[in-house]
């Protein structure tokens, strides 16, 4: 403030011919005028809407309020360090001049991050004056304040001759900083402002490829279906596929895609290469001959290098046999008992050669499993961040292999998400199906007491969180295992208080079953009738609840009527696809 | 989900009884819950239950305050369910009560409803 103090006595430009023209209300008169100009440019600059009208404006402001011939304003283009007039006012039009950081007095401003102020630009070598020798226009002083930004300086606010022919000082150097700063502020604004909204539109981009890409992955079947697949994307968008079709002869197709690099336009290739491969296999081709068949469809119209590695193949529902052939993809495991063998792809990846032959291979299964893994699971981390390998992968499936399918999938993706996911990452497997063993999430046996009521949701919550259950639905499901454990209690117990409940709680493929055992007198299933609810009844609507929450539940008297068991179901569709999850 | 402590507490406001109940109820203790409810009615001025930090109630915690609510309406008095927790609402709604019952936004609007 001492420099505008200075500036405000105005001793120096005092009795000058130009001084004695400006009206008495000259906003330079005094202090509370700068403050009063610093005010609305900063206010201006603020609000802006539209930034370079605003620049524009406060650069001419600039040129009235501190009565020089010119200013201009240069931003710098961080990747080329190059600075580019963007505005200018005055007699000679620079817009559009172009400095190197460094070059001149306005590249000094910015190299060295501090305001120039060039008394004499006759006296002072580093003057650019290309403008001047071609306009003849005489640069005699002038001023460059760099616009400072936290990350460093953004551009360069110039001004250049006093009208009154007096050299600047430091005042004059000290006020145009004081306008660089809400100039600086307000650039620096407007451009998080338009990256946000770049980063907003190419997140609805991204949600909206992804969902597209969801939805070409094909639906899981839990009719015994010998062919499995899942993909969890390294980010928003995956570069991987697989899918499974029917042939009308009984046979099951299967494809695995692995799409180079990443991003959107891999998102989109991966989008074509899908169905491109799934129409290639539709007519029950040989495996070699589909490959081949795709390969000079890509050829034809995939540029950039981008290339597709893909496995295709057949197995018959009972999956004693895979016919497979491999274009660049990683290595089939098959695994049958203790025993791995490996099989390389019998071709280079699709998209590159036209006209390329492809191996095929047939193999027995004998009741092992085929796995195809992309490279995003050999190319997992280790603690060390070296790849696993195809060694690391055949560890983990050696782990899980006494599994049954839907745990084994989890625990295989579980592993490899807690080890290093650095690409996306798609496994389809191939076995003899099954018969589905329930898996059991909880076994909890309390005593029929209400103060066992607060563990046993406990139980039930985490179980159900562990699945992914979606909370409200979550939230339902306790609060029906609560309802019917709170009616034992009440109801079937009664006064006793010295027996349990046993709680279970199973999953079988998409259907949750609970099941409460106790050993209270058997209860009348003509007392268990759901009474309406919405009514203003005080108790009476637990069973009610449990009737809304659950699809059908049961209560039967255990052998020998030594108590009772109640079985209530719930089909959980969604969370079966929570393998396919980001 | 809030880890509040199971709790009942009656304050009396200006021209009101407000009654914060907090934490999971259920079976255990529901009854301590209707006692406090048809308590705080005795005084015969309006009846908020508060049940911002509710992260749990089962049908039994519900017929305390449906048991409030109508000993209300028979005595013309005025019971409201105030700030209710959205694991509340949830049940309130699963049991088709959540028109049924006054809800409210704060003790304030008790009196003002």
């Amino acid at each position: 403030m001492k420099a505008l103090r200075a500036r405000s006595a105005g001793a120096r430009t005092a009795g000058h011919a130009r001084a004695a023209q400006r009206p008495a209300t000259d906003p330079r008169a005094g202090e509370a005028g700068t403050l009063a100009f610093l005010a609305e440019l900063s206010q201006a600059l603020a609000v802006s809407l539209d930034l370079r009208q605003t620049l524009s404006e406060t650069v001419t402001r600039v040129v009235d309020f501190m009565q020089v011939e010119a200013a201009s304003l240069f931003l710098l283009d961080p990747a080329t360090l190059v600075l580019d007039c963007r505005i200018c006012i005055g007699p000679v039009d620079i817009t559009g001049v172009r400095l190197a950081v460094g070059q001149g007095i306005v590249g000094s401003a910015v190299a060295e991050n501090a305001t120039q102020l060039v008394v004499d630009a006759a006296d002072d070598p580093r003057v650019w004056r290309a403008a001047d020798d071609s306009t003849g226009f005489v640069t005699h002083s002038l001023v460059c304040a760099p616009l400072r930004t936290a990350a460093g300086p953004i551009g360069v606010l110039e001004i250049v001759n006093r009208r009154d022919g007096t050299p600047f000082s430091a005042a004059d150097a000290e006020l145009l900083e004081l306008v660089a700063a809400p100039a600086a502020l307000a650039i620096n604004s407007a451009r998080m402002a338009a990256s946000l909204l770049e980063q907003q539109r190419l997140k609805r981009e991204f949600d909206l490829a992804r969902r597209l890409q969801k939805s070409l992955l094909p639906h899981r079947r839990r009719d015994g279906f010998p062919v499995i697949g899942v993909n969890r994307p390294a980010h928003e968008i995956s570069g991987d596929f697989y899918d499974h079709f029917e042939l009308a002869d009984g046979r099951i197709g299967f494809v695995v895609g692995d799409i180079s690099g990443k991003g959107l336009d891999a998102a989109l290739l991966m989008v074509r290469a899908a169905s491109l491969l799934r129409w290639a296999g539709k007519d029950g081709i040989e495996p070699a001959a589909w490959l081949s068949r795709a390969n000079d469809e890509l050829c034809e119209t995939t540029q950039d290098g981008r290339f597709v590695c893909a496995l295709v193949g057949y197995c018959d529902r009972a999956a004693t046999r895979v016919r497979f052939a491999g274009a660049g993809f990683p290595p089939v495991i098959v695994q049958r008992g203790d025993a791995f063998d490996e099989y390389p792809s019998g071709g280079p990846p699709l998209g590159i050669l036209p006209g390329v032959a492809f191996e095929q291979r047939e193999l027995a299964l004998a009741g092992g499993t085929f796995y195809a893994f992309s490279d995003g699971a050999t190319d997992v981390r280790d603690a060390q961040g070296r790849p696993i390998g195809n060694a690391g992968v055949r560890a983990l499936i050696a782990r899980h292999a006494k599994e049954s399918l839907e745990p084994r999938l989890r625990s295989l993706l579980a592993d490899l998400k807690q080890l290093r996911l650095v690409d996306d990452t798609t496994l389809l497997l191939v076995e003899a199906p099954r018969a589905e063993q329930p898996e059991r999430l909880v076994d909890l046996r309390v005593p029929a007491r209400a103060e066992s009521l607060r563990e046993l949701r406990g139980a039930v919550r985490a179980a159900l969180d562990a699945l992914g259950v979606e909370p409200r639905l979550r939230d339902k499901l306790v609060l029906a295992v609560d309802e019917a454990c709170a009616n034992i209690i009440r109801h079937g117990y009664g006064q006793s208080c010295d027996g349990d409940i046993e709680l279970c709680l199973a999953r079988n493929g998409t259907t949750l079953a609970f099941e409460l055992r106790d050993t209270a007198p058997c209860a009348d299933p003509a007392a268990l009738r759901p009474k309406p609810l919405g009514e203003m009844r005080c108790g009476g609507f637990g069973i009610a609840l449990i009737d809304e929450v659950m699809d059908d539940w049961r209560v039967e008297p255990l052998a020998g009527r030594r108590g009772n068991r109640l079985v209530m179901h719930k089909r959980i569709e969604d969370i079966a696809g929570e393998a396919n999850e980001a | 989900m809030s880890v509040s402590p199971n709790g009942v507490a009656a304050e009396r406001g200006d021209g009101y009884v407000l009654v914060r109940l907090s934490g999971e109820v259920d079976l255990s203790w529901s009854q301590e819950v209707r006692r406090a409810v048809l308590d705080a009615l005795a005084a015969g001025t309006p009846v908020g239950v508060e049940l911002s930090a509710v992260s749990y109630i089962d049908s039994s915690g519900i017929a305390a305050l449906v048991e409030g609510f109508q000993q209300a309406r028979q005595n013309g008095g005025r019971f409201a369910l105030v700030a209710v927790s959205d694991a509340v609402r949830a049940v309130l709604e699963l049991a088709r009560l959540d028109r049924v019952f006054l809800l409210v936004p704060s003790a304030e609007a008790l009196l003002a409803a």
